[in-house]
């Protein structure tokens, strides 16, 4: 994974980028850490009985790398997104996050230039007084 | 039409540390920086979504199904230690060119307090489609 992150010079609009490039292990990692053993993740056979070219990413690993470009975890307050297109390993994808004035527009392309997921945006709370009032 | 309307019980789970950082550690996250905000995979579907799915008058076909849509709103993310508590409910259920539409609803408390409430879309297939 690589990440960059970058504001521009007013400071009102800040982009956040992530290339993740997917593999069986990373899938299996995820499965584990969160419980969704679904086989279609995990067993190709599985994966094909279910109409698919053979094992996916899960939509919620997905969503767990968009939300890394969202902003300050601690302030988001809205997260949605539409799973459009399967993630299988060796896709690499590209999560892109622009945040201005706590609204976050998010994209997730593949390596072929199709969104793999759409409608994807975030909203985070104001930040924290500095004052501390 | 189908079990639109159904509510199950309240599932109750414990913010573990361990298993927070696990997950923080699946996403390439640093497990310092609290629960990620998607360890609502885990403490809203991962709880009540197991209902929906074995619930025999649902009859969810499972090895057909994708998650097609996913929102989470929160008022704060959960502490390490906490406990909380959730429910689900079918708010959708429909059936469209052969393919059925299931939206299911999640509310995540601590307490008297909301936390966080999932909404995902699951679609499911006709075998053989």
């Amino acid at each position: 994974m690589s990440s960059m992150e970058a504001g521009t010079p007013g400071g009102r609009t800040t982009r956040r980028e992530l290339v993740v490039t997917f593999t069986r292990e990373l899938i299996a990692a995820y499965a584990e850490a969160s419980g969704d053993r679904n086989p279609i993740h995990l067993d190709e056979e599985a994966a094909r009985a279910a109409g698919l070219p053979g094992v996916i990413a899960h939509g919620m690993l997905q969503m767990g790398l968009l939300a890394r470009v969202a902003g300050d975890p601690a302030r988001l307050r809205r997260l949605s997104c539409r799973f459009a297109e399967v993630v299988r390993p060796g896709d690499t994808v590209t999560f892109r996050g622009e945040e201005a004035d706590g609204r976050v527009e998010l994209t997730a392309v593949n390596q072929e230039g199709r969104p793999v997921v759409t409608r994807a945006r975030a909203e985070l709370a104001p930040p924290p007084d500095p004052a501390g009032g | 039409m189908g079990v639109a309307g159904r509510v199950y019980e309240p599932v109750t789970f414990l913010v573990e540390a361990g298993h927070v950082a696990a997950f923080a550690r699946a996403l390439g996250v640093d497990p310092g920086q609290g629960v990620p905000p998607t360890y609502a995979a885990v403490y809203a579907l991962g709880t009540t979504v197991p209902q929906l799915f074995s619930d025999p008058e649902a009859a969810v076909d499972v090895a057909h199904l994708l998650h097609a849509e996913q929102e989470f709103s929160w008022e704060r993310h959960p502490r390490l230690g906490e406990t909380l508590v959730a429910q689900g409910r079918v708010a959708g259920d429909v059936e469209r060119r052969g393919v059925r539409l299931l939206t299911f609803e999640t509310e995540v408390r601590a307490g008297d307090e909301r936390l966080c409430t999932s909404r995902a879309l699951f679609v499911v297939r006709a075998p053989g489609r």
